[in-house]
């Protein structure tokens, strides 16, 4: 390297500073013009994770999310060149610190992935769609679906539910995330555990729709076969409406 | 590229861009960061850009007087965004972003010493290199010294010189950093390889404090601004000339007005039949 010790330790010293506001003696510099660039780099990073994550913004009582934002940037090292993916480290920092025991915030790590994941899924690169085609019988054909989403697992319905409320009502919540084609929009559909299956097995596309039905009766101990695909169709064209469901892959 | 006036692409407006009707601009500026690797509506917002206006990249990442190594993962995607959409100027901040391996978000001023010319110098060379052509570096506004052993102009000078690459002359910095440091605008000018400047930023700021001026990009530009603006293009070639505005954002019309009032100074200026009025296209 050629820069020197010295040199290299001013720059450090003053990247610390910005991080932890903690006083510091860098040469030459004036320190009270220094807060400046401490003011500045914080608010960079307080904007970002509040623009992320209103919901969490607005039910953390503000004394504490002040406390992990300041945590968070003091003792994390963002890794991210786009500053829009760094909110995704400070949820990777809340969950490895357990933050949501340590501040008794037990929706914490679901909200935020909640959360995090409407601006990934916003924003992510666009996929490859596959060839499908229109098919009036679904059964005997795999199905094609909109690439672009996630089904996640959560344990309060921060979904549905103001984080105060779910976390009353502790469980197994799935839901399933896309991006709209056309108007790039993000949906959530909340998933019950069988059509959560059902769902998984589609995106798989190892196995045509009946073979699916079929695990399904075994999996579930369901007996009533006609009923499980009259409600999986009602369920299935409503995706197909909204965009998620595509039609049948073509071969 | 043709010497015009262009302003940076914000999301906040991002419609009245692609309308065209009452903002019409030379070209359009964005930071590779903000737009590179993604999908759905922003990239087809952005295709449609490109399909408008000529794109300028101004980065705000690379942190190119990091001590640290160059993050080649990052410069990879740059290339690739500046392929993509055809972009002609490339420009960068003579300043750190990140330290430690840790991004801090925002420009932090490089020790104005022999050795950081040296490191960053090399560190420029490298960039070019791998993206094979020469970029632009600004001269940052600062809001303090750190560390300096030699004065700000001789810093940059010899790190463009050594580097051999272009000049992205930020003349509403050097009116900040002239105000807060107390020097000479048009000395700082003078003393610069104004041969290399390829591309000119023009910018409004704020004056938090008697003696303090900062870079907010959030207000109009001053006529002390323009009149060192006016005074410096009889001193280069024509180069484009991006009007910077990231908050505070007025009526589409008032942008409007700055542009073409930026083109008549360049006009004006630059009697070369290169400079084109975007106000009567």
């Amino acid at each position: 390297m050629l820069l020197k010790t010295e040199t290299y330790k001013q720059q450090s010293n003053l990247a610390q500073f910005c991080r932890d506001g903690k006083e510091v003696a860098i040469l030459n510099a004036k320190p009270e013009r220094l807060s400046h660039y401490r003011r500045l780099i914080f608010n960079v990073v307080k904007d970002a994770l509040e623009t992320t994550y209103p919901i969490s913004f607005k039910y953390i009582e503000s004394q504490t999310w002040d406390e992990i934002v300041y945590n968070f940037f003091s003792l994390h090292k963002c890794n991210d060149p786009q500053v829009w993916r760094m909110p995704f480290e400070f949820f990777e920092f809340c969950k490895s610190e357990k933050y949501a025991d340590k501040y008794k915030l037990p929706f914490l790590n679901d909200l935020l992935y909640f959360e995090w994941l409407e601006v990934e899924i916003y924003m992510m690169e666009d996929l490859e769609y596959p060839e499908f085609e229109n098919s009036k019988n679904l059964l005997p054909e795999k199905i094609a679906v909109n690439p672009e989403h996630k089904i996640i697992k959560l344990e309060y319905p921060v979904h549905l539910k103001n984080p105060i409320d779910a976390v009353n009502i502790k469980g197994d919540y799935f839901l399933l995330i896309y991006r709209e084609k056309e108007s790039g929009r993000v949906q959530f559909v909340n998933l019950s555990v069988l059509y959560t299956f059902l769902i998984e097995n589609i995106v798989m596309a190892e196995k045509t729709l009946e073979e699916i039905f079929s695990d399904i009766l075994y999996i579930f101990g369901i007996n009533d076969l006609e009923m499980l695909q009259t409600e999986s169709f009602k369920f299935l064209d409503d995706l197909k409406t909204r965009g998620f469901i595509l039609g049948v892959l073509n071969n | 590229m043709d010497v015009k006036a262009g302003i940076g692409f914000r999301k906040d407006f991002a419609e009245e861009f692609l309308s065209g009707s009452v903002l019409k601009p030379g070209f359009v500026e964005l930071a590779p960061e903000n737009w590179m690797n993604i999908g759905g509506f922003w990239k087809k917002k952005l295709n449609q850009l490109a399909e408008i206006y000529p794109i300028t990249s101004h980065g705000l990442s690379l942190s190119i007087g990091s001590p640290e190594e160059l993050d080649m993962n990052f410069l990879k995607k740059v290339k690739s965004f500046l392929k993509e959409y055809n972009v002609e100027i490339y420009s960068e901040h003579l300043s750190f972003s990140k330290c430690d391996n840790a991004h801090l978000y925002d420009l932090l001023p490089i020790p104005f010493r022999e050795d950081s010319i040296k490191h960053v110098a090399q560190r420029i060379k490298q960039v070019q290199d791998f993206l094979g052509r020469q970029i632009a570096i600004e001269n940052v506004s600062y809001y303090t010294p750190v560390a300096a052993e030699i004065d700000e102009a001789t810093f940059i000078s010899k790190i463009v010189e050594e580097a051999d690459c272009q000049l992205l002359l930020d003349v509403n910095n050097v009116y900040v950093n002239a105000f807060n440091h107390n020097y000479d605008a048009k000395e700082f000018i003078n003393n610069l390889p104004l041969e290399r400047v390829a591309y000119i930023h023009m910018a409004g700021h704020t004056k938090v404090a008697p003696d303090l001026i900062i870079d907010t990009h959030g207000e109009a530009i001053i006529d002390p601004v323009y009149e060192l603006f006016e005074w410096t293009l009889e001193k280069i070639k024509p180069v484009p000339v991006l009007l910077e505005r990231d908050f505070n954002i007025p009526e589409m019309d008032e942008l409007q007005n700055e542009l073409n009032s930026l083109e008549v100074i360049m006009s004006n200026k630059w009697k070369a039949s290169n400079v084109i009025e975007n106000r009567n296209i």
